[in-house]
């Protein structure tokens, strides 16, 4: 167990019990403050694994929505109804993250260690590299002709090129998506043997498929963007 | 224990509501002048008082310079947001107004919460006649797409109004709670809000639970300029078009003829909603009136480009819910505007269903309000029922470069939360500027700015000062700072000052002035009112009988109209505003025949029996 979540000599601020960092206090039901860097896989009570089976995320979230939401706590104190806008708005925050299975794991990197906040590299990968310096070549060619105002059909051996670049690009995006789906399964398996020297690594080469996912969807969407606008 | 009502404050009309506890089930209350609707209107007396409402409606005719209507288009907004409104808006800005808009009434200046605030004044009284109790709590309803300038200003507005507001609820989601209970709905909802200066789409989920139905937003979009009044000036571009070329007469942008032409078309528009054509017939002066026949075809083609301005948004909802028009299951309308063929033929075109317009578009709204103010007193749980809400636009911050980083994605469920870090870029730099943005642009300078900040940090090296933000929206859709300076370890109280609303001591300096426009007894206002109304018909009367025409009346009618007016001037001298109300009617019914008379009289009558494409 992590040393740094140890919460559990919290008292509850209204009876004095153990409270242990839960929503509400298990003696006299009452709303608790939310303390500093609960993570949202504990917030919903799961343990740090990539694989959740989305209908029951969905059931956690609505029975805590019920408990925790403002709507609750119109008649109570200021303070509980700052502790139940802290909880809620953490609840809805943890949801949009953990029910997205790229956020969840980019969230799982920040609370590993493994990347800070925002920080993704934006380096062409190796293997990608002659393909993305053709590709920028066909998109410069591109705008010089819209520049010139050349017709559509002169254009048209072009556009049709990126366009089969694009799509290439999108196999490739896909193959990182599967690429990432075994490495959580990975992760899953390292955190339940508690082999956190295993988990380690995993995260590591999840972090480089990351980048490379990133790297690939903007590649798309450059092109795409392009084309459209043409 | 005071109760809490819900407020729809609309553009054009207003209403309370409550939930009856006996059934359970939401009503509006009714005015005095026996109608749940208020006209959202204004008009400052001579004497200083003020006047809501119906009464106001009928002097934005006789004392435009002294009223105003639609102020809700002001709301929350700069001088520089309104510019093109001001140009088909009898606004009269004060010029001195900078970030928030100050308005003209008579003598009197007023901003736009202020003007909100009376007519909120006046649905607090409604109710608290209707319940012979104080009434100080209340849940008001906003415009999904409204921004967080737009929300701080309806709050103000009700606070300056007396009332606690323990909740802004978005329109569309208002009118699905009231539909769900209804209909005991399930599945994708879309709602389809064309009020009459907004427009909204939402597309919610609706979901069974043991503990009860949540109704989540999946996601909503809209147009906070776009709705009735801006079909009314369409119309009314065409008739001044055809003033212009059939007698060379403008209409003057401030004065009465316009608002009496705005007036007919206006009721024109709701006429061809049930009928196929319609006579629009107003006095415009001495020498001038504007009579001719207007076909539902006619104001289609006129009306149809506007209309297609609100499938932008509803397309994006759909992508942002990840949906198609084929997976909504209900489709529902809400506002007045959506009474029109046009609008309920294109809904049904592009969802493929026809779209549920049992409830009445006009309250459906207050219905909703009421219906969350109940679970506020009760409960979610008790109630059984959640609704679970989005922020319309993103969250953001500016960063190097005036780009805008974004922190809150539009469409997260509220209340809804961001914590960012900030340090200091250079050696011993004591503040750190933060601009907080709100819009889908990527440069600060095409969103909405919120407001801008500084953070105080100790002086030391560049990169050493750590400070953390948290950026908060809570369930009203309104944002909340805080910093923590993480060296120091303690928070920071930040003072956002919006960058269009009012300051917190503006607000107290207008509460004190608020004091002077206190209510007076109900009865009593509703008495002075009344008299008002009857000095000036009287006196239009007496005008109408000295004429031509009134001199060609036969002797029988006269009569008539004479008995009339005795009969109200008996009333006016009581204490019963409800019988001078009707002494009133009775008048207007007896000089109907005058008045047309009149109009007849005119030598100019523009465009009689002509189709548009004749003029």
């Amino acid at each position: 167990m992590n040393v740094t979540e140890t919460t559990a000599a919290t008292a509850c601020w209204g009876c004095g019990a153990p409270a242990g960092g839960e929503h509400f206090c298990a003696a006299c039901g009452k709303i608790q403050p939310l303390p500093r860097g609960t993570d949202y896989f504990r917030f919903f009570g799961l343990p740090r694994k990539l694989w959740i089976e989305m209908g029951d995320l969905e059931a956690r979230f609505h029975a805590l929505s019920w408990k925790l939401h403002p709507d609750n706590f119109v008649r109570s104190s200021a303070a509980e109804r700052e502790m139940s806008l802290e909880r809620s708005s953490q609840l809805n925050d943890a949801f949009r993250v953990l029910r997205d299975p790229v956020a969840r794991v980019e969230y799982l990197l920040e609370l590993e260690g493994v990347r800070k906040e925002g920080q993704t590299k934006q380096q062409a990968p190796p293997e990608l590299l002659e393909e993305v310096f053709e590709l920028n070549e066909s998109l410069d060619e591109l705008r010089a002709a819209r520049a010139a105002h050349q017709a559509e059909q002169e254009t048209a051996g072009l556009r049709r090129r990126l366009e089969e670049a694009a799509s290439g690009f999108e196999a490739r995006l896909e193959d990182v998506d599967r690429q990432l789906m075994a490495a959580a399964r990975e992760w899953d398996v390292a955190l339940d043997a508690e082999n956190s020297a295993a988990g380690s690594a995993v995260l590591a080469r999840i972090n480089e498929i990351l980048n490379r996912r990133s790297y690939l969807r903007n590649l798309v969407r450059g092109v795409t963007q392009e084309l459209g606008e043409a | 224990m005071s109760r809490t009502v819900g407020i729809d404050l609309g553009t054009t009309n207003s209403l309370v509501a409550y939930v009856d506890p006996a059934t359970g089930r939401p009503k509006c209350i009714l005015g005095p002048h026996g109608s749940t609707l208020c006209p959202s209107v204004v008009s400052l007396d001579a004497d200083g008082a003020i006047v809501v409402g119906e009464p106001a409606r009928r002097r934005l005719l006789t004392q435009p310079d002294r009223s105003i209507y639609s102020v809700k288009r002001l709301m929350g907004r700069g001088l520089d947001d309104v510019h093109n409104e001001l140009k088909l808006f009898p606004f009269r800005v004060d010029p001195e107004s900078r970030q928030v808009i100050r308005v003209r009434l008579g003598d009197r200046v007023f901003t736009p919460p202020e003007i909100s605030a009376f007519i909120l004044r006046e649905l607090k009284s409604w109710a608290e006649h209707f319940f012979n109790e104080p009434v100080d709590r209340a849940v008001i309803t906003v415009p999904a797409y409204f921004n967080d300038a737009q929300r701080q200003a309806t709050r103000d507005a009700g606070r300056l109004a007396g009332l606690e507001v323990l909740r802004l609820v978005n329109e569309p989601t208002a009118a699905a709670l009231a539909y769900g209970l209804h209909e005991q709905q399930r599945g994708l909802v879309a709602v389809y809000d064309l009020g009459g200066g907004t427009f909204d789409i939402s597309v919610l989920k609706l979901i069974s639970t043991g503990q009860g139905d949540i109704y989540q937003v999946l996601s909503t979009n809209g147009d906070t300029h776009l709705g009735g009044d801006d079909m009314d000036n369409a119309m009314l571009a065409v008739a001044r078009q055809e003033l212009r070329s059939r007698f060379g007469r403008e209409l003057d942008a401030q004065a009465e003829p316009l608002q009496e032409l705005r007036k007919a078309l206006s009721a024109a528009k709701h006429a061809l909603s049930s009928e196929e054509k319609t006579a629009v017939r107003a006095l415009l002066g001495e020498d001038l009136a504007y009579a001719r026949e207007w076909t539902r075809a006619e104001l289609e083609s006129l009306l149809a480009p506007i209309v297609e301005r609100t499938m932008g948004p509803v397309k994006q909802a759909l992508a942002d819910a990840h949906q198609k028009p084929q997976a909504i299951e209900e489709v529902v309308l809400v506002g007045g505007a959506t009474r029109m063929p046009l609008v309920r033929r294109r809904v049904e075109e592009y969802f493929g269903r026809p779209p549920h317009t049992e409830l009445n578009p006009d309250e459906v709204v207050a219905l909703g309000a009421a219906v969350q103010a109940d679970i506020l007193e009760g409960g979610a749980p008790q109630r059984g029922m959640l609704l679970l809400d989005v922020t319309p636009l993103s969250l953001g911050i500016e960063t190097m470069g005036g780009v805008v980083a974004q922190i809150i994605p539009r469409n997260s469920t509220i209340p809804a939360s961001a914590q960012e870090m900030f340090t200091n870029s250079a050696d011993n730099q004591t503040g750190i500027v933060i601009h907080v943005l709100q819009g889908e642009r990527e440069l600060a300078r095409d969103n909405r700015s919120l407001a801008q900040f500084t953070l105080r940090v100790p002086p030391m090296p560049a990169g050493m000062a750590r400070v953390e933000v948290k950026f908060l929206i809570d369930a009203s859709g309104i944002l909340q700072v805080e910093a923590r300076d993480l060296r120091a370890g303690e928070k920071q109280s930040i003072e956002v000052q919006p960058s269009y609303g009012l300051s917190d001591s503006e607000i107290e300096r207008m509460l004190e002035e608020s004091i002077e426009f206190a209510e007076e007894d109900f009865a009593a206002r509703q008495m002075i009112e009344a008299r008002n109304e009857a000095e000036s018909i009287l006196t239009a009367t007496e005008k109408a009988l000295s004429s031509e025409a009134g001199a060609a009346l036969d002797s029988e009618e006269r009569a008539s109209i004479e008995e009339a007016m005795d009969a109200l001037r008996q009333a006016a001298r009581g204490t019963d505003y409800k019988l001078a109300r009707s002494a009133v009617e009775a008048l207007n019914l007896a000089t109907h025949h005058l008045a047309e008379a009149m109009m007849n009289q005119v030598l100019h009558v523009a465009v009689e029996g002509k189709k548009l494409s004749e003029v």
